[in-house]
């Protein structure tokens, strides 16, 4: 069942002005924050299980914890460089929702104690960044931002900065280098951003949805938090559907919820009435799960790493029997080939490696051993990089050759797609 | 010191350490491009993986940290597969064009394949095309197609020369080095990247295409080109000296040397030498062998006074040779009269931070010691004021002209002189103008002696003779014996060719078809 926390208000208007913001509790959640010591805030969003919800999952908490305690500056990052294939969410809480994500980061900078925070935005949000920026300039103009934060001497500074439209930008190191000036690629790690990020300071860089549920975790206390979800997947997730659904879209579940569920009740059933027959759980990185796993799958950390997929950022595609995964391969190899910044070999080389093979595949020239192949180099592209783009490729190779390898058989025997020879005689 | 397993072997480490050091440090095998000890880690080409026990994942040991008690190899099934497909992933796009590739010989592609790969390989797909032979300056010609984007280059104008020429644009498969609006890579230490460049992407205007490495033997030796005193390797065959390579010495020049230090050996070549003796008698040049020469130079020296007599040196020839020129200037010759002959005094005392120094001797501090030890010295303009007072000049002139840019009119100004008697590893067509009983006797070059030199700092580094480039060319020792009249035992010489090119030398090393 939707459930309605962070996105509450989304689909009132007035809710994006600082005004309409206010009228719905906005900004008192920064006062009791206020009258808390920041450890208390770091401690109750470790006591909520939270954890990142732009992909990688790692405990919120903790990784504020992880910050030298040696008085060097820290920055706060905003993760909205919401790149990975089928993901949607953050851009409509910062359309819908920009205080809620101005009001969360302020929470979060006083508890690390951050007197700067960037929200990296991804290039091509012309909209969110403009509903951004006016929001800050409300914040700014109303004392939430500036000097002296609500009388609480808490200083805090903010900005939008804008990305100019690589993937990689969405990785943390890759952001910080970008935000540095520099190319956008990630940096070798250790060290971590937490003790060497932005400027050689430590840095936290976090989704938009997490910081947003922060506002929420200290609203509420970590407890009434926790009342969602599961005990490893604590609270709600905005989960962004597309695909062949009756209704493609964002909608806010608790973690655990059953996938099946998701697809028939808040999406309202297949297609034209089609057969399902897969889903990318978690973005285009996450292995595809077959008909029969989406059955058994509940939408949380722990259940999705059991069936070898991830729930990532929560990007939820639908297929249905008529979509060729040959073709899908081939569109989503396109993707990794393109975005790869090509620092590390494995991944510069290998995503144009596979790309190559499985466009040969789709136009008739496919060798049989191509399929061998292919999960050969993607083995060994994966945990072989700085960062996850070359296993962001692997993965999905791995999982469409292995769960649709007739299909590709198919493909290269016949030169042509099964699926549409299918849908062509039904 | 933490103590540590490697590949079964136990190894103590300096705390900090990485483990690639310590494989280094034990001189085991370990796959690796974008490490160099010069230069900050980049982590990027992947294959120095190694296998640490209890961790699942495989680690590069360019960028893992040494912990006590580590246990970590790099001969596992896992590792030798990972490093077999790091190759193959470097070279699909590799356009395999050794046969024209100056760096063929000495390319790590090539070398680490033969210890590391030797796979069949299994791509059919057509290879990204890329630039090639783009001129990125004076001195540096890259191919991008060859690049394996191991960011050395790039690092190196960043860390070490300073200015940033460098930069890797586009991104994935497309990567190419470049630099920012084509500028040129106009450094003074731009040929360092073509040394540590590990594969045929950067190459050396200078070197390419002159000789395959295999015909090229080495040995180290100090640079000649200022009083940093670089150590370098000397790139040589019997056709003469090739290149000039940086040798590491922590001390001295850490890995690097500058550019114009690379363009020593071009005075060292035949091309540029004094290949025989002459004198000047009646008006007439007379060619003959250098010993001759030395002899009859000693003969009429003789006949002139102490006081009649000045000596001028350069700080270009070893401690050694300094030493007996001075000695038997004071004690034979019985003159006080020495000189230092300093290239540019201007720049003399010019340095620009990391190796380049204005005074373009080797020497400078051996000889002011050695003229020191003697009592004697001054500058060549002292000698300019009283030069009615000599009758007779001996000058220890210097091996390389091409820094004493001043050295026309010196030898114009002691056209009218009774008797000069010119030292010169070099050739000059200013020296037609000197007076009748003038000497010039052919010397060796730095790459063809043994002595030592002491550089700026003070430090004392040993030169060994390399090759021989002129059989026939004496060392200053070996010239003031002469000019003493003792003979001197050059039957080992006489049996060379003296001055005549081994001509069969390629067809006797590469066969025929």
């Amino acid at each position: 069942m939707e459930i309605k926390l962070l996105s509450e208000h989304y689909d009132k208007k007035e809710f994006q002005s600082l005004q309409g913001y206010k009228k719905y509790g906005g900004y008192e959640t920064l006062k009791k924050a206020f009258s808390m010591k920041p450890e208390q805030i770091i401690s109750e969003v470790k006591d909520s299980g939270l954890r990142g919800r732009g992909g990688a999952g790692f405990p919120t908490g903790m990784k504020w914890s992880f910050l030298p305690q040696n008085g060097e500056p820290r920055y706060l990052l905003c993760n909205a460089d919401e790149g990975e294939p089928g993901t949607f969410k953050d851009r409509l809480m910062m359309e819908r929702a920009p205080h809620q994500l101005i009001e969360g980061m302020i929470i979060s900078a006083y508890a690390i104690n951050s007197a700067k925070s960037y929200i990296y935005v991804r290039g091509e949000y012309n909209y969110p960044i403009k509903v951004l920026e006016t929001a800050l300039r409300e914040a700014y103009d109303s004392g939430l931002l500036g000097k002296n934060i609500l009388g609480s001497g808490f200083n805090h500074d903010m900005d939008v900065y804008r990305g100019a439209g690589a993937y990689i930008c969405g990785e943390e190191t890759g952001m910080i280098s970008s935000l540095e000036g520099k190319k956008g690629q990630p940096k070798l790690k250790p060290p971590f951003p937490a003790i060497k990020g932005y400027l050689g300071k430590p840095t936290i860089v976090n989704n938009v949805e997490t910081l947003a549920a922060v506002k929420y975790i200290i609203r509420d206390g970590a407890k009434a938090y926790r009342k969602h979800g599961t005990e490893k997947s604590a609270g709600s997730k905005l989960f962004s559907i597309s695909g062949n659904v009756n209704k493609p879209g964002t909608y806010e579940v608790a973690l655990g919820y059953p996938l099946m569920d998701l697809i028939n009740n808040e999406c309202g059933g297949m297609k034209n009435g089609r057969k399902l027959k897969a889903v990318i759980p978690g973005g285009s990185s996450a292995p595809i799960l077959t008909a029969e796993e989406v059955q058994k799958t509940t939408m949380d950390y722990e259940c999705l790493a059991q069936m070898g997929s991830m729930l990532g950022s929560g990007a939820i595609i639908v297929m249905d029997d008529s979509n060729c995964m040959v073709d899908l391969l081939k569109v989503t190899l396109h993707f990794y080939h393109h975005e790869s910044c090509g620092q590390c070999t494995p991944c510069r080389e290998g995503t144009g490696w596979i790309h190559k093979i499985v466009s040969n595949i789709v136009s008739g020239e496919g060798r049989l051993q191509d399929i061998d192949l292919l999960e050969k180099i993607s083995k060994q592209m994966m945990g072989r990089t700085i960062c996850a783009l070359s296993d962001a490729a692997a993965m999905p190779t791995l999982g469409f050759i292995t769960k649709f390898r007739d299909e590709f058989e198919f493909y290269v025997r016949e030169g042509r797609s099964k699926v549409k020879e299918v849908m062509a005689h039904a | 010191m933490p103590k540590l397993t490697l590949n079964g072997k136990e190894i103590e480490v300096p705390a900090g350490s990485t483990i690639i050091e310590a494989y280094k440090q034990l001189d085991e095998p370990i796959a690796h491009y974008c490490w160099h000890p010069g230069l900050s880690i980049a982590g990027v080409c992947r294959l120095c993986v190694v296998e640490i026990e209890g961790n699942p994942r495989l680690q590069i040991a360019c960028n893992t940290q040494i912990q006590e008690g580590m246990v970590v190899n790099n001969n596992s099934e896992k590792v030798k597969t990972a490093v077999k497909w790091g190759l193959d992933f470097h070279l699909i796009n590799h356009p395999l064009d050794c046969p024209i590739c100056d760096q063929a010989g000495e390319c790590e592609l090539q070398n680490q394949y033969m210890e590391f790969g030797k796979y069949d390989p299994e791509m059919a797909e057509p290879k990204v095309k890329k630039r090639k032979v783009v001129d990125l300056g004076e001195r540096v010609v890259l191919d991008t197609e060859r690049c394996i984007l191991c960011s050395r280059c790039v690092r190196f104008t960043n860390e070490v020369s300073k200015t940033n020429e460098l930069g890797i644009f586009n991104r994935g498969d497309r990567s190419e080095v470049g630099t920012f609006e084509d500028k040129p890579l106009n450094n003074k230490y731009s040929v360092n990247t073509v040394d540590i460049c590990p594969v045929g992407a950067l190459t050396s205007k200078d070197f390419r295409f002159k000789q395959r490495v295999w015909y090229l033997k080495n040995k180290p030796s100090i640079c000649t080109g200022c009083s940093t005193g670089c150590n370098v390797n000397v790139y040589y065959n019997e056709e003469g000296v090739f290149r000039v390579k940086p040798h590491y010495n922590k001390e001295v020049n850490g890995y690097w040397m500058c550019d114009e230090g690379r363009d020593i050996y071009k005075h060292i070549n035949r091309k540029s030498r004094m290949l025989r003796g002459r004198y000047k008698q009646n008006g007439v040049w007379c060619t003959t062998q250098a010993l001759e020469v030395a002899k009859k130079a000693g003969q009429k020296l003789s006949s002139f006074k102490g006081e009649e007599i000045a000596v001028l040196v350069t700080g270009q020839y070893t401690n050694e040779e300094l030493n007996s020129l001075v000695d038997y200037s004071v004690n034979k010759l019985g003159s006080k009269s020495v000189f230092h002959w300093k290239n540019n005094e201007n720049n003399w005392q010019d340095f620009d931070g990391h190796l380049i120094r204005g005074d373009k001797n080797p020497n400078t501090k051996g000889l002011q010691g050695v003229l020191q030890k003697y009592a004697v010295g001054g500058e060549w303009k002292e000698l300019e004021n009283q030069l009615s007072k000599f009758k007779a000049v001996v000058v220890a002139g210097p091996e390389n002209q091409s820094v004493y840019f001043d050295i026309k009119e010196k030898i114009e100004s002691l056209k009218s002189l009774e008797c000069v008697v010119w030292f010169t590893a070099g050739e000059n067509s200013n020296f037609e103008k000197l007076s009748d009983n003038s000497y010039l006797i052919p010397q060796k070059t730095s790459v063809e002696k043994n002595g030592h030199f002491t550089n700026h700092q003070g430090l004392t580094q040993k030169v060994e003779e390399v090759t021989t480039i002129l059989p026939e060319a004496l060392n200053l020792e070996e010239t003031v014996s002469l000019m003493l009249g003792n003979s001197l035992d050059l039957s080992i010489r006489d049996k060379q060719e003296m001055g005549v090119l081994k001509t069969n030398y390629f067809s006797q090393e590469r066969g025929s078809l």
